[in-house]
């Protein structure tokens, strides 16, 4: 296999693509079955799917969250299969960013420290460049003035805006958002759903799975919908939203929407 | 109740509470006159046993003894150079942390670190020194040494502990987790005889160890096994979606464990590690049974002189109060710590 010997990796407009992708949990539980996605850089895709339909599953496999069973991933040019290469995985790893549900910010460091910690040690940059370029983002996300706080002292809308800074100060090339307003309060999901919506306009390359349907119909260039492990349906989201193919699809927006 | 204890003046109110903690009912009354008379009786007869009865000139005349052991007295200096160094190293670590400056401030855990082999080359030999043979060191200084010794050794052995019985290789696993339950399963004392008569079987020909840097070794292993339990506890209490962050973010297995897992669990272990070195204090004196004449060896060998004949009382009073005032200063260090760590209201 070309797994990791490639020395650089061909340049391709395909950020991720998924091929058969098979996930079979310890416990014999299957939560991804032969799925093939395509997401090409610059897009913005949105999976939408019941809970229990593995679209979680489907993007922590993306970064090496979750060990693949079976099939094929290609991250961003490097190959991917059932051997879970922990090599291709690291690398993968510095150039995607991913943000989660609980926020999962250290709780031990202050939020600059926080935004600090992967470029100072994973990229092992100088670290008043990096602090800079920290501060930078974190007034991007408008946190600025809470730079030496702790994590604890800020809302949770705070915490995710600080978690996205976090996130791209690796420079990332693709970025994964796993429910990243499901653990919000109402009034604070539309500061976060900002920020990453400026994120798109800035032409990042986004996988997010979500249940905000007005956020999919603005900003996803692609709507996926998932159930029972498998792709069941794959859309614009005026298509997806208005006029859904499959059933399956029909009963889940007929029960959100 | 119809009265509050908030109307009323103050001296009022005071009564009121007294009234209603200690005398609300007749059973608590007759609770509180029992106890009261119990604990002055006790009181009264302590002190008057103290001021009138107690012969003090066994702790007054030996205090050179208490505090430094044989140590010749030409070579005392030395001693109390140590003792200062460590006392003003205490005195600036209890500062309130605003008062420090930061480069002090992150020197800090290195000169606890360095006050050990500065107190060894002070007392052993070295700075070209008159080397002073290990069997002369003793008193408040040889606990002192010993417990700080202890603690330096067990705290990362146990930390390595910790992370060796979560590894993922088996055999690293088992040996660790056999090492652990076997250390808790056997006293203290046999592990302290074991270490004084074994360790030198495995040393190379031609190498000695003193008895004290023997003693230090098997309390270090002992009290390791106990501090690693700690730490697998305050491993444990992190949420698993903090590593999941961690490896995300690109950060390698060991970066994992050294930037986001320790941090949090070495805070949460906090209490109970403090406790451990307590612990380790009061297990130095264990060593007084296998020859080594710290707080309590030298103290037993102060009352074995005839000229102090029947002054137990005296002696272990004014010892309870020695370990007492060491135990009080190493929990208010634990609490610096503690302070230290939790300035920012962590929930």
């Amino acid at each position: 296999m070309a797994s990791g010997i490639a020395p650089s990796p061909q340049p391709t407009s395909l950020a991720v693509r998924s091929q058969g992708l098979d996930k079979i949990f310890p416990n014999g539980f299957q939560a991804l079955s032969k799925v093939d996605l395509v997401v090409g850089k610059g897009e913005v895709v949105v999976i939408m799917g019941p809970s229990g339909s593995g679209k979680s599953t489907l993007i922590r496999t993306f970064n090496g969250l979750e060990t693949i069973q079976g099939g094929h991933l290609e991250v961003l040019g490097h190959h991917l299969d059932a051997d879970n290469n922990q090599k291709v995985v690291s690398k993968i790893r510095r150039h995607v960013g991913m943000v989660f549900q609980q926020f999962n910010l250290f709780p031990h460091l202050s939020i600059l420290e926080n935004v600090t910690l992967a470029p100072i040690w994973v990229q092992q940059r100088d670290r008043q460049a990096v602090k800079e370029r920290a501060m930078a983002l974190l007034d991007h996300v408008g946190i600025r003035e809470q730079a030496h706080k702790y994590p604890s002292q800020l809302s949770g809308g705070q915490q995710q805006r600080v978690a996205i800074a976090r996130a791209m100060a690796l420079s990332p090339q693709l970025m994964l958002f796993d429910e990243p307003t499901s653990a919000l309060d109402p009034e604070k999901v539309k500061e976060v759903l900002e920020t990453i919506r400026a994120l798109a306009a800035e032409g990042m390359t986004m996988v997010v799975v979500t249940h905000e349907v007005g956020f999919a119909r603005e900003v996803a260039d692609r709507v996926v919908f998932m159930d029972e492990g498998m792709i069941v349906e794959e859309a614009s989201p005026q298509t997806f939203f208005t006029d859904p193919r499959e059933e399956r699809s029909q009963l889940f927006l007929s029960r959100i929407l | 109740m119809a009265e509050s204890p908030r109307s009323g003046p103050r001296s009022r109110q005071l009564l009121l509470r007294i009234r209603r903690g200690l005398f609300a009912s007749p059973l608590d009354t007759v609770i509180t006159v029992v106890l009261a008379v119990l604990c002055g009786g006790g009181l009264w007869s302590f002190l008057h046993w103290v001021f009138l009865q107690a012969d003090w000139a066994v702790v007054v005349e030996n205090i050179r003894l208490y505090i430094h052991g044989r140590l010749p007295v030409d070579q005392v200096w030395r001693s109390w150079s140590w003792l200062g160094l460590l006392g003003t190293l205490c005195l600036v670590t209890l500062m309130p942390a605003g008062m420090l400056p930061r480069p002090v401030l992150r020197l800090l855990p290195l000169l606890w670190i360095l006050i050990l082999p500065i107190g060894l080359l002070l007392l052993a030999s070295g700075l070209g020194l008159e080397p002073v043979k290990s069997r002369f060191w003793g008193g408040l200084q040889l606990s002192l040494l010993l417990t700080l010794g202890t603690i330096l050794m067990a705290l990362p052995l146990g930390i390595l502990l910790a992370l060796a019985r979560r590894s993922s290789l088996p055999l690293l696993r088992w040996l660790t987790t056999g090492y652990i339950e076997i250390t808790r399963g056997m006293p203290l004392i046999a592990v302290l005889f074991f270490g004084q008569l074994m360790i030198p079987l495995f040393l190379p020909e031609g190498w000695t160890l003193n008895r004290v840097l023997r003693a230090v070794l098997s309390l270090g292993f002992f009290v390791a096994a106990y501090m690693a339990e700690d730490v697998r506890g305050g491993l444990q209490a992190i949420p698993r979606t903090q590593l999941e962050a961690a490896r995300s973010l690109g950060l390698s297995p060991l970066q994992t464990i050294i930037l986001v897992e320790l941090p949090q669990a070495l805070r949460t272990a906090l209490p109970s590690l403090a406790n451990q070195c307590v612990a380790s204090l009061q297990s130095t004196s264990l060593l007084a049974y296998l020859g080594l004449i710290e707080l309590l060896g030298i103290s037993r060998s102060i009352l074995g002189n005839p000229d102090y004949l029947g002054r137990h009382l005296e002696v272990y009073i004014w010892l309870a109060l020695l370990y007492w005032l060491v135990c009080i200063l190493m929990t208010s260090l634990a609490r610096r710590v503690e302070r230290s760590l939790n300035v920012t209201g962590h929930h």
